[in-house]
């Protein structure tokens, strides 16, 4: 999503130069979607080697990469795109764990609850949408942090599956690298549905109520209608992924579900990668998680720290995201400068947009 | 939290429609007035920081955390009275909050409102993970001479450190709404809420500004935090649940003034102490019945109760 279309509201420097008429002209609209596209898959391609590795661990924890990619992608359809920020994505994971618990407990095939759990989560996300979804802002990224909160509290209280909500599931029938492949295709999927947003109708409707709803609306968008959309858009993939995840680990409760770390994480790997970019939220999974994994390994106990400072050092230097960094970086100059002034002047973009949110 | 609930009701174990009496109604009044009044010191820097910065200060939580366990800490080590020793606490986290804010939040004050909230997010995990380190999460509670004293009126019981935190929460906000009504720098905060731009043409200087609201802020949760760990057995893993009622706090009241949190409050203590009364609920429903009371003000009354259109 390098370049196809400039943020003038929410990008610093846009707000923050006086200079900015002489800037040379836009690259023209999605000339790089192709090569992000291009190197996404690359990335996907090369993930699928993986189980090639024959190592436990390794498979373990690119599972989980791939089951975080999934999920900031999905995250990234409603606040990326539209500009509404859920903190509380995770209600639609527990959602999807649970739908998927319950129907094995009774029984059913694996597939049967992950299906059904995505198609509660949709209907909820719709149902929930239509008050939750007229707040903006703080006001929204509460009450969804409050619904998932609130869920959690419940589904302890009503011992859902089992005392204090805790559910254990027999072994599954699946091996590991199966599993691995069904959160690769999520990832796929998120991936490439990401692509056809950037490039398509709806998508640019999804953008246009992020820049401004007021203006959508005048253009004629129903945008109510799109941001309910876009947040069962959300919702599903999220189940998906939480229905796979409760059978692969066979046993949870409220607390790991419905885990408000979890809700912050998808904001975190999308906003340390760019938001409402294709490749942002993809590429920061891998990098975040590989880090976060390395810090488990040795044995710390600081993982919340680590997010914490992550959290901090990201938003505070590069708030528009890994990919925007590049992107400025990279903007089309002035033809006739030297490679060592295209480096000066790349480097001096990139001190100014981290400077730029300042007092 | 659930903790706060029960231990703020002993008559709620009796069943409602049966022993209902003056007594006991005036018994559930006054616990919701001691109840209201400590929320609306839970409150009270949230409000401030939100109204002035429109900052949403998801570190909330921790600065409280921070606050209870300075209080812990001084109590066992240094033997300093909880009550005596809150003008040291609210020292130790007016610093804190002043350098957290000029050293991170400036950087960020003109960015979309996601990038504050993800920082002070961040800010609470690493605070809340810090505390966790230093006193582990074991449950903490003090105990002074003093607790479990109080005033009795028949059978109704008033408890001398609740009355205390209440009246400490009341004069608080009656402090913080005069600092900002009547001293220079309070209207220096205030028009700094109003108009970022036109302040700064007229001298002030917003940084040093918003580094002292939300060191205030700061305080203010430092106070609430030591009244609460002597009130309540207290773990690092609570500071989130704050946080969360503040936000509501803050909404049913309104953003307006200090009193805006003080209305909140009641109005929260009252769902809070009332509504496990009724038939067929119970105890234990405490977030689900913050999330359902927020719904419905954001959307019959989305200014809140005394809320205005800027802080003062």
């Amino acid at each position: 999503m390098f370049g196809s279309w400039h943020k003038p509201s929410t990008s610093s420097t846009a707000t923050a130069e006086p200079g900015a008429e002489q800037r040379p002209a836009q690259p023209k609209p999605g000339t790089r979607w192709p090569w992000s596209l291009l190197t996404g898959l690359i990335i996907l391609a090369l993930a699928a080697l993986i189980p090639l590795s024959g190592d436990a661990a390794t498979l373990h924890t690119w599972t989980l990469i791939l089951m975080f990619a999934a999920l900031a992608q999905s995250w990234n359809f409603l606040g990326g795109f539209t500009g509404y920020a859920s903190f509380g994505n995770v209600f639609f994971f527990g959602v999807g764990a649970y739908s998927t618990g319950l129907l094995i407990l009774a029984g059913r095939p694996f597939w049967l609850g992950v299906l059904t759990g995505a198609v509660v989560a949709g209907l909820l996300a719709f149902l929930l949408g239509l008050p939750v979804l007229r707040l903006r802002g703080h006001y929204f990224a509460i009450a969804t942090l409050g619904i998932a909160e609130a869920t959690r509290e419940l589904v302890a209280i009503r011992n859902l599956g089992g005392s204090g909500g805790e559910v254990e599931l027999p072994l599954p029938a699946l091996s590991d690298t199966a599993f691995y492949f069904l959160f690769w295709l999520l990832a796929l999927a998120c991936f490439l549905l990401t692509a056809y947003l950037a490039r398509s109708k709806p998508g640019y409707a999804l953008i246009a109520i992020r820049e401004s709803e007021e203006t959508a609306e005048a253009m004629g968008i129903p945008t109510y209608w799109y941001k309910i959309g876009a947040f069962v858009l959300s919702a599903v993939p999220t189940a998906l992924a939480g229905g796979l995840y409760a059978y692969w680990s066979t046993g949870f409760d409220p607390p790991t579900v419905f885990d408000v770390g979890i809700s912050v994480e998808m904001v975190l790997l999308t906003v340390l990668g760019g938001a409402g970019t294709l490749l942002g939220p993809l590429i920061s999974a891998v990098l975040f998680e590989l880090l976060s994994f390395q810090f488990q390994i040795s044995g710390s106990t600081f993982h919340n720290s680590l997010l914490g400072l992550t959290i901090a050092i990201v938003t505070i230097f590069i708030p528009q995201g890994l990919v925007g960094l590049v992107q400025e970086f990279f903007r089309p100059l002035a033809p006739g400068m030297s490679r060592r002034q295209l480096l000066v002047e790349g480097v001096r973009r990139v001190r100014r947009a981290i400077a730029a949110n300042g007092v | 939290m659930l903790v706060l609930a029960v231990r703020s009701l002993p008559v709620r174990r009796l069943p409602f429609h049966r022993e209902v009496s003056a007594m006991l109604i005036a018994q559930v009044i006054v616990n919701w007035l001691l109840l209201g009044s400590l929320y609306a010191a839970v409150a009270l820097g949230f409000s401030l920081v939100w109204g002035i910065m429109n900052i949403v200060n998801l570190a909330h939580g921790a600065f409280i955390l921070v606050g209870a366990y300075t209080a812990y800490w001084a109590f066992t080590q240094l033997h300093i009275d909880p009550f005596l020793g809150l003008p040291l606490t609210m020292l130790l986290l007016f610093c804190l909050g002043w350098v957290v804010q000029y050293v991170a939040i400036n950087r960020v004050i003109r960015a979309p409102f996601l990038v504050t909230f993800l920082l002070t997010f961040g800010l609470d995990l690493l605070i809340a993970d810090v505390v966790q380190l230093l006193f582990t999460s074991d449950r903490r509670s003090i105990n002074t001479a003093y607790s479990g004293f109080g005033l009795t009126l028949g059978t109704l019981h008033i408890p001398f450190d609740r009355l205390l935190a209440a009246l400490i929460a009341v004069l608080l906000t009656a402090a913080l709404s005069l600092f900002l009504q009547r001293t220079r720098t309070g209207n220096a905060i205030l028009a700094t809420g109003m108009d970022r731009d036109a302040a700064r043409l007229m001298g002030i200087r917003i940084d040093r500004i918003y580094a002292l609201t939300f060191g205030l802020g700061a305080a203010l949760a430092g106070a609430a935090g030591a009244m609460l760990v002597e009130l309540y057995p207290f773990d690092p893993s609570q500071g989130g649940v704050f946080t969360l009622r503040a936000f509501v706090i803050v909404v049913l009241g309104g953003l307006g003034t200090p009193w805006g949190a003080l209305a909140g409050g009641l109005v929260f203590g009252l769902a809070e102490t009332v509504v496990p009364l009724l038939p067929g609920i119970g105890p234990g429903y405490d977030d689900a019945i913050a999330f359902a009371l927020m719904v419905l003000v954001l959307i019959f009354r989305p200014r809140g109760i005394l809320g205005k259109a800027f802080y003062a």
